[in-house]
């Protein structure tokens, strides 16, 4: 008798809590800044790519979810500084387990996570995110590569130079953390 | 389809190339002497003279490079005709060695642009060179022409001394040969004296280096006889 | 060497040997022995860098320090292991008991990481990299050099293959050494001094070696890197099969290293017995033609509506070749050309094919000119050959004398040349060339030059200078003939007389991989497997007995031989062939070859990519490739080397497969479904000891003569050329030694060309034109690369060696 009671009593105790209750997906829930999300590969200033196909970041991954093929960059086609990129870019994120040890690995700060977290999809072929897909967006001031280097004569000034460019990106309008932004609709 | 000639270094250079290599057992050994015969030819080791080097003592030219390239005296670019040599070793250096390389950069320099290390003077008259000691630092700072020693120089010395090689003079070393050029001291480098063997005779040695062997002799100093027989053991030698 | 179980009990020392004490531990160890090698084979390995066991002692990296006390006294400072020889009564602490050899060696390693990149993370050598593990193992813990590091700018290309990282370098000199020492080619140097000393090459002369990417893979640092490699994967991401190289007949052993299905690169695997730890350029990057984009991978059948050829399944394409073959066997016969780079598996199939599903001997792998002498001398002595009995690597290497004759070593057995060279710079044996000019294998063995006449080599032989004559006739001198040697009539039986008057051993270097595995597999018209005679009927009994024949199924008479196919093809009396491997560029009268396809015979063609053949071919049937099958290649000592399959799973059949299968569509077994079947069924004949097919006896033949309108060609292939085998791989096309026609200044003058840039080789068939060198040729020669340039000397001269040609100044100045 008194135990339906009590059942009330918490229920109506209840209506003066805060409601917990996310009102997804009409109400998207904006994640902490260094949620594990979705990665991205960056790019250069003037649009370069930053990854160099060197795998440690498939190396890195205890999941075996990325796919690697580097490819030479020519004097005819460049996509990005130095002598190689990554022609093939895929991570499986039906295998990704948001660990970001690939992230730790990438010696050129190519790849990094964003707080997008909407992966799911009704087949597996979809999930295979590939490197049209991962690639950060451009924003003005960049160019689509292939293109040659336009920030210097070698691979060296990229890195160099790279905190003045950073800092000279954040006076641009755009400059809300090039890394960390997330990603645009991009048709996908 | 004709083979390819060195024209640069004509029939004499290679008669004087073979002598070179008739002086050794073994036909390499000949190299360095060759190399100061090819840049007295050009005044520097070119590409050309890698070539004919290489083609003298049957090397490849990366056997040749490998040596040029490890020895500072043999030089890579065109020099002027003296070779101006500043010793900037520590005594040398302390007693005002690197005063005297500084004015000279200045003095030699144009456009207001000091000259460096191995570049030669707009007039093509001197290459200058810091060099690493000169073996008489009882006499320092020095400093030397083509090889010749001018001892106990300053900074006006050697700039007056500069002033008159760049006017065509050619005033006598302290000691040791009359000046010639760079190219007709490094063909006596390589060995060629073309007469002047008496020049080159020596002795060469200065008064201040032999000053201690006189002490001795006036006084009659010698050092103690070594005891035949009873050398200390020499220690065992590797391999 | 012995270990003292206890250290009171005396360890006799024999003859030539000395006792010394290593880490407390007492070792006899041979005189003369390295330090470096006695702590090794104690189970101490001290660190190093430049020591290489096969290259001389450098003393260069000074990594290998340790303390050394002699006669008591100990030395003032730590010594180099590596330069050091042992003696008497040393006593040696390592690193594992002297603090002092411990600190020096973190020292010099400290010193050797000063100028060194921090790039592990991308370098290639990341994973496998002596000086990564060294540093790890016996390196401090941090560096106290807080400067800026010595950069370069990098990479810079010694030559199109060979990349250098400079400051990557620990200048250890194993690169340079390996040049100078083992191959003869010193064009990479150290250059400049103190801290700017750096590996280089002079500015106009590349690093142009055959064997230049051995120093990539006896690199300890990531300094020197392959422009095929480079990047492509990281050494703990492959999978390494041990295989064996294809394309000459040395049978260097190779390591192959694969992922995702590709091979990623190869390298050369340790083999005292045969190429030690060293392989040519060609061994190690030229594997990229099994991937070229015109690869076959489906079976295709000629339809009969269109005539084209069109993709077809394998049930089809076999049913309709099947019946193709059938009906040819019916109308006067088949043919098989199996094509000389077959392992002895493959080689057997095909063998076996002919005689069994097609009733014939007219089987011929040598798809390059070849003799009747050849044939009965191939029969006769090279048959059966193996390195119990025959002439092997270490014989080359040991013989007081060895005379080469129509043979180019370093262009057509890169492995045999290394060994002549070790062999006269390690025991000083002499090198006679039987050639026409002093090539640069002439001058990197210290050979002697027998020049003569193409085409006069076997009278050659019969006036040898006394000197040779001599040499010759000292205990285990070696006679080594070429694959030219087809091309010279009467050489074969003056050298085998030759041979047995002066006792030296002789041995037969061909240049193609399967040569021995098709001699072996009795894949000649005149030969059942494992030389038995055609005609003879015991042999024959044999072989009915043990392929499970009835008596007398056998074609008693001998086939014909490859022109004899050819011309039978042509003129209609045969009316089939099997087509293995085989480029048509390569045959002695390619025109015929031609012909004889074209002439509307049924063509069932088993290939790897697409060629002349398989575009004329009725049936052509996809075979695996060499990194996709198992198989035994039988090199030119006779010695088996058999590989596994590199790459798995790509579902790709081997020959024997296809022959298999197709016979069970003709009817007939042959039980070589897979080349371990093969290679069962064919140990099943077991040795043949029975007879044997007499040697030949054929007068020296009398060459072509120079005269005043005609010189005469002297011809061979280059290492690097147009081979199929080697495409796909730019750059190691760019280290080929430059295709040049070679003539001496005063056949220069005589045909008035001595002033003329290009010159014109010409028959009446076609021409060459190419630059012209002058060599010191006899008169009246020139000497053309066979496969260098697009006109080759088969196909566009239809000419060989010791034919005779024109020399003309080139028309237009256009290279041809």
């Amino acid at each position: 008798m008194f135990d339906a009671l009590k059942g009330f009593g918490v229920t109506f105790g209840t209506m003066f809590k805060k409601v917990v209750t996310e009102e997804y997906p009409e109400v998207k829930k904006i994640p902490a800044e260094r949620y594990h999300g979705r990665h991205q590969l960056n790019r250069h200033p003037d649009g370069l790519e930053k990854c160099v196909g060197c795998e440690l970041c498939a190396w890195a991954c205890p999941a075996d979810a990325i796919y690697v093929e580097g490819g030479d960059n020519t004097e005819k086609a460049r996509f990005s500084p130095g002598e190689r990129y990554g022609a093939i870019y895929q991570i499986n994120y039906l295998r990704c387990i948001g660990c970001g040890l690939c992230v730790e690995a990438c010696p050129t700060r190519s790849l990094t996570m964003t707080t997008e977290y909407e992966l799911a999809d009704d087949n597996r072929q979809d999930l295979i995110y590939t490197k049209e897909q991962l690639m950060a967006p451009l924003l003005s001031g960049m160019e689509q590569p292939p293109h040659p280097m336009r920030l210097g004569d070698n691979e060296q000034d990229y890195y160099v130079k790279g905190p003045e460019l950073a800092v000279s990106m954040e006076s641009a309008p755009f400059a809300d953390s090039m890394e960390t932004a997330p990603l645009k609709e991009q048709g996908k | 389809m004709t083979e390819m000639l060195n024209d640069v270094f004509g029939q004499d250079t290679r008669t004087k190339a073979q002598q070179l290599i008739a002086r050794y057992p073994q036909s390499r050994s000949a190299l360095l002497p060759m190399l100061h015969l090819v840049q007295s030819v050009e005044g520097f080791v070119s590409q050309d003279g890698i070539r004919f080097c290489a083609e003298q003592l049957e090397l490849t030219t990366a056997e040749v490079s490998a040596v040029a390239t490890f020895y500072t005296m043999y030089k890579r670019k065109p020099c002027g005709e003296h070779l101006v040599s500043v010793c900037t070793n520590t005594l040398c250096a302390a007693l005002g060695g690197d005063a005297i390389y500084a004015r000279l950069k200045e003095e030699l320099g144009s456009d207001g642009k000091p000259l460096g290390h191995e570049q030669t003077s707009e007039d093509g008259k001197v290459t200058l060179e810091h060099a690493e000691c000169l073996a008489a630092c009882d006499l320092g700072p020095v400093l030397q022409v083509n090889y010749e020693y001018f001892d106990n120089q300053d900074p006006d010395t050697a700039s007056d001394l500069v002033a008159k090689l760049r006017a065509g003079e050619r005033p006598a070393p302290t000691r040791g040969a009359p000046l010639t050029d760079f190219k007709q001291a490094e063909l006596q480098l390589a060995g060629f004296f073309e007469g002047r063997d008496l020049d080159v005779a020596g002795p060469s040695a200065a008064k201040e280096t032999l000053r201690g062997n006189t002490v001795a002799q006036d006084r009659g100093w010698s050092a103690p006889v070594m005891p035949d027989g009873v050398l200390p053991p020499v220690p065992e030698k590797k391999k | 060497m012995t270990l003292a179980a206890d250290k009171n009990t005396d360890i006799v020392v024999p003859d030539g040997h000395v006792k010394l004490t290593i880490d407390g531990a007492e070792v006899v160890a041979p005189k003369g022995e390295l330090l470096i090698r006695t702590a090794e084979r104690l189970g101490t390995v001290i660190p190093r860098f430049c020591d290489h066991p096969l290259l001389e002692p450098a003393g260069a990296c000074r990594q290998c320090l340790v303390e050394v006390e002699m006669g008591g006294r100990p030395m003032p400072k730590p010594q180099a292991s590596c330069t050091l020889t042992v003696a008497d009564g040393m006593v040696v602490k390592t690193q594992l008991t002297s603090p002092v050899a411990d600190k020096a060696q973190a020292g010099v390693m400290e010193l050797l990481l000063i100028n060194h990149p921090l790039d592990c993370p991308i370098c290639d050598k990341g994973g496998e990299c002596p000086l990564q593990n060294q540093a790890l193992k016996h390196g401090r813990t941090d560096s106290r050099f807080t400067e800026t590091k010595r950069t370069f700018p990098k990479p810079i290309a010694v030559s199109s293959q060979v990349l250098l990282d400079r400051e990557r370098c620990v200048l250890c000199q194993r690169c340079t050494r390996f040049s100078e020492q083992i191959a003869g080619d010193p064009f990479i140097e150290l250059l400049e001094r103190g801290s700017q000393q750096q590996i280089g090459t002079a500015q106009d002369q590349p690093f142009q070696s055959y064997f230049s990417g051995n120093t990539i893979q006896i690199c300890p640092v990531g300094a020197l890197t392959s422009a095929a490699y480079r990047f492509r994967s990281r050494p703990f991401d492959l999978v390494s099969t041990p295989s064996v190289c294809e394309h000459c007949a040395g049978g260097c052993a190779t390591r192959t290293d694969w992922r995702r299905g590709k091979i990623t690169r190869r390298l050369a695997a340790e083999d005292p017995q045969v190429n030690e730890e060293w392989i040519c350029d060609k061994g190690r990057f030229a594997f990229t033609y099994t991937t070229e984009p015109d690869r076959l991978l489906r079976p295709r059948v000629r339809d009969a509506k269109t005539g084209e050829l069109r993709d077809a399944s394998w049930t089809e394409a076999l049913r309709v070749a099947a019946e193709g073959l059938t009906k040819a066997k019916e109308a006067g016969g088949v043919g098989v050309l199996p094509g000389g780079r077959l392992t002895v598996e493959d080689a057997y199939a095909y063998s076996k094919f002919a005689r069994v599903a097609l009733g014939t001997n007219d089987i011929d792998y040598r798809n390059r000119p070849s003799s009747a002498e050849e044939l009965a001398f191939l029969g006769s002595t090279v048959s059966g050959t193996n390195p119990e009995h025959g002439v092997t690597y270490g014989d080359i290497e040991k013989a007081p004398a060895v005379l080469l004759i129509a043979l180019e070593p370093e262009e057509e057995a890169p492995g045999v040349f290394l060994r002549l060279r070790k062999g006269n710079r390690k025991h000083g044996n002499r090198v006679f060339h039987m050639g026409q000019w002093t090539t640069p294998a002439v001058v990197k063995t210290n050979g002697t030059l027998i020049p003569c006449l193409p085409g006069e080599e076997a009278d050659m032989l019969g006036r040898l200078p006394s000197e040779v004559d001599e040499l010759l006739r000292r205990p285990d001198a070696v006679i080594l003939l070429g694959e030219r040697a087809a091309e010279i009539t009467g050489l074969f039986s003056t050298a085998r007389e030759l041979a047995a008057q002066t006792g030296a051993k002789l041995a037969w270097i061909p240049r193609r991989a399967g040569e021995l595995a098709a001699i072996e597999a009795g894949a000649l018209p005149t030969m059942l497997p494992g030389g038995r005679p055609v005609t003879d009927s015991v042999a024959r009994a044999e072989v009915e007995l043990a392929w499970g024949l009835e008596t007398g199924t056998l074609p008693t008479a001998e086939g014909r031989d490859l022109a004899g196919i050819l011309g039978a093809v042509a003129n209609g009396r045969l009316a089939g062939l099997v087509i293995g491997s085989v480029d048509v560029h390569d045959l002695p009268n390619p025109e015929l070859a031609e012909r004889a396809l074209d002439s509307g015979v049924f063509v069932v063609s088993l290939d790897l990519r697409e060629s002349s053949v398989t575009r004329r071919a009725d049936v052509v049937l996809p075979v695996a490739a060499i990194s996709e099958k198992a198989g035994t290649y039988i090199n030119w000592e006779g010695r088996r080397r058999p590989f596994p399959v590199v790459i798995t799973g790509t579902n790709r059949l081997p020959d024997c497969r296809v022959l298999d299968t197709l016979a069970v569509e003709m009817d007939a077994d042959l039980f070589t479904q897979t080349p371990a079947a093969a290679m069962a069924d064919l140990g099943r004949l077991g040795h043949h000891t029975g007879n044997r097919i007499p040697a030949p006896s054929v007068d020296a033949g009398r060459p072509n003569r120079p005269g005043q309108r005609h010189a005469v060609l002297a011809t061979w292939h280059q290492l690097i050329d147009h081979g199929s085998m080697q495409d796909g791989e730019p750059h190691l096309a760019g280290t080929a030694r430059p295709a040049v026609a070679r003539l001496s200044v005063d056949t220069a003058k005589a045909f008035g060309v001595a002033d003329a840039a290009l010159i014109t080789v010409g028959t009446d068939r076609g021409s060459v034109t190419l630059l012209a060198e002058f060599a010191d040729l006899p008169e009246g020669v020139v000497w053309l690369p066979s496969n260098s340039t697009p006109a080759t000397v088969r196909t566009s001269l239809g000419a060989g060696h010791g034919a005779l040609v024109t020399v003309t100044t080139a028309a237009n100045g256009a290279a041809s």
